[in-house]
């Protein structure tokens, strides 16, 4: 508890000395690499052009944006949450509408684009394994469920959230295009049969840590988090069969104080230039179309986009609709 | 704290200062206590009056194997707090002082780091490739790496750890007013070590044992960092799970119901232990 009060108040302290600026906002993310990149290639340049401080907080929470926006005191400016979030939250009225004036949204992915939020950058849930720590390394969802073929322990997004309940289907010869409405009494039944072998990570740190310690060698992972490893000299191999995509969305809650700032902060976040730079940095896909043009050609072959042939997107409709039951069964079933 | 009588000026003085605690009092009770409150509202309020939350907690298997779950983890750390902690007490007790204080002041330095950065640690120490099991394997004491984390055994280790000085500091107290001349008396008397031990020691410092043994599984019932980090998703604990209804599932009625289980629960528990240990009644 001591060391939440000394954050407290050292955040408090930033507040205060920040205040001198005309105009502040936050910026909600996950924090890590991803959001020191949001800060270098979104934020900073955004501040260096308008004016507007940035502030940066974190780790998003869903609780907190209810709290917030049903106390009507919203600190939160924009925040990056989950695609299926942004749909879900939108239409229970606890976001704003975005000005698609100041937002040009004909450059972006429509996948993720809806009234209330537009794509943050979007990832793909591929098959990542330490090749110094096994012999061989599973290819497919099908492998990574084979306890046979591949013993050891794997990792797994521990949330509920769009992944590991497709993955499970395809696994189990669900045909990419026949996955929604998803059939969860199989997806249970399937991940019964690996249970006992799944380690779960709950951040992307942890994640890269599982797997460059080996404690889990192979595992489905976020694309960017791998990339990342893989920098600072793990082996690590990605296997992009049947890769799963997901997308982060930029939403503005209810109420925000700085709405004004908040359209143009997502409109400089989303523009191809930031994107194009937040990918190269990250790993992750731009979701600007435009930003393909400015990037290393070479380093495009590594980004989500350019795997499309074999991808599966994950219907954020669905999940918005059912993710409470979802969750509630997820979650029962993890605690079983 | 004392156990002298209280005279009639002391006890007036003690009423008149009461009055230095309002501000205390008014902090408490606007941002502690009102803000659990509306939360604990929320459980029968929604998603509409009732107590259909609680219906919902109370009838699941799963909810029942939390609450457990909960129970049992709580009542290892405490039993494996007490057994590891009573001979360090006891230690510090009996050591001249001057080591006394180096050793405790170990100890108290350890609750000051970081809980994180100490769950952490526990993480890096017990993970199948982590120092403790590559130690092992290389001694060839074990084949496979032993499973020590993501299960009971690591939270049981973490918590134990965390726990330690809530018992060794009660029982270091207690211990240190028993007069040895008791124990000498017991010997002379024809007492083994072990005799004087079990009918001596031990019940004169049941006192300190159950305050220890009670702010232990009181603090664990509640305990979120340590089970979260080192524990698996089968071993999850009820903070766990009021944390899933409010922040993953957003469904701020059964986290409300959730907490409200915990903290009667705490509340039974500790209205036992002031009816039945509390030390300055002399029992």
């Amino acid at each position: 508890m001591k060391y939440k009060i000394a954050i407290a108040l050292l955040s408090a302290s930033f507040c205060f000395s920040n205040s001198v600026a005309a105009q502040d906002m936050v910026f909600t993310s996950w924090g890590g690499t991803t959001q020191d990149a949001q800060k270098t290639y979104w934020a900073d340049p955004f501040t260096a052009e308008s004016k507007v401080a940035v502030t940066q907080d974190g780790p998003t929470d869903y609780g907190k944006i209810k709290a917030m926006v049903e106390a009507g005191n919203v600190t939160w400016d924009v925040v990056d949450v989950e695609g299926d979030y942004a749909v879900q939250a939108g239409n229970a009225g606890l976001l704003e509408k975005l000005d698609f004036s100041v937002i040009d949204k004909s450059k972006l992915d429509p996948r993720f684009v809806t009234d209330y939020s537009v794509g943050s950058f979007y990832y793909s849930f591929v098959i990542g394994c330490n090749k110094d720590a096994v012999e061989a390394c599973p290819q497919t969802w099908a492998d990574l469920f084979d306890t046979q073929k591949f013993p050891g322990k794997r990792a797994f997004y521990k949330w509920s959230a769009p992944g590991v309940v497709e993955a499970a289907l395809l696994a189990d010869g669900v045909p990419a295009d026949k996955l929604y409405p998803l059939d969860l009494d199989r997806a249970f039944k399937k991940l019964d049969t690996i249970k006992a072998d799944i380690v779960w990570w709950d951040s992307g740190a942890q994640s890269q840590q599982l797997l460059a310690s080996a404690e889990a060698p192979f595992g489905s992972f976020w694309n960017g988090r791998l990339t990342a490893l893989a920098e600072t000299g793990v082996t690590v191999e990605t296997s992009w069969t049947n890769n799963i995509t997901a997308a982060d969305s930029l939403v503005v809650p209810k109420g925000a104080k700085n709405k004004d700032a908040a359209m143009k902060f997502i409109a400089q976040a989303t523009s191809d230039a930031a994107q194009a730079q937040f990918a190269t940095a990250t790993g992750y896909a731009p979701v600007n179309l435009d930003s393909n043009t400015l990037m290393d050609a070479e380093l495009r072959k590594s980004l989500p986009d350019m795997q499309a042939d074999t991808q599966v997107n994950a219907d954020m409709t669905y999940w918005a609709e059912h993710r409470d039951e979802i969750g509630t069964r997820w979650y029962a079933w993890q605690a079983k | 704290m004392s156990d002298t009588v209280a005279t009639g000026a002391v006890k007036t003085k003690r009423e008149s200062t009461l009055g230095y605690l309002l501000p205390a009092l008014l902090l408490i009770a606007f941002f502690f206590i009102v803000p659990v409150l509306m939360l604990l509202m929320r459980s029968v309020l929604e998603p509409e009056v009732g107590l259909q939350n609680y219906e919902a907690l109370l009838g699941s298997t799963t909810y029942l194997r939390v609450f457990l779950n909960t129970f049992m983890v709580a009542s290892i750390v405490t039993l494996v707090s007490i057994v590891i902690g009573y001979p360090v007490a006891w230690l510090l007790a009996i050591m001249p002082e001057r080591w006394s204080r180096i050793v405790l002041a170990i100890i108290v330095l350890s609750m000051w780091t970081n809980l994180l950065a100490r769950t952490y640690a526990w993480m890096v120490l017990l993970q199948r490739t982590g120092v403790i099991n590559k130690t092992l394997m290389g001694l060839g004491l074990i084949d496979t790496p032993l499973a020590l984390v993501n299960n009971l055994v690591g939270v049981t280790i973490g918590m134990t750890y965390i726990m330690l000085p809530f018992v060794i500091l009660p029982l270091m107290g207690v211990i240190r007013t028993i007069d040895p001349a008791i124990l000498r008396a017991a010997a002379l008397c024809g007492a083994g070590k072990m005799q004087c031990f079990l009918r001596v020691l031990l019940p004169l410092s049941l006192p300190g044992i159950a305050a220890g043994a009670l702010m232990v599984f009181v603090m664990s019932l509640g305990y979120f960092v340590t089970p979260a980090l080192l524990g698996g998703t089968s071993n999850m604990m009820l903070a766990e799970l009021v944390a899933q209804f409010v922040q993953s599932l957003v469904d701020w009625g059964m986290g409300g119901a959730a907490a409200l289980v915990l903290l009667v629960v705490t509340l039974v528990l500790y209205a036992v232990q002031l009816r039945y240990f509390n030390p300055a009644r002399g029992k």
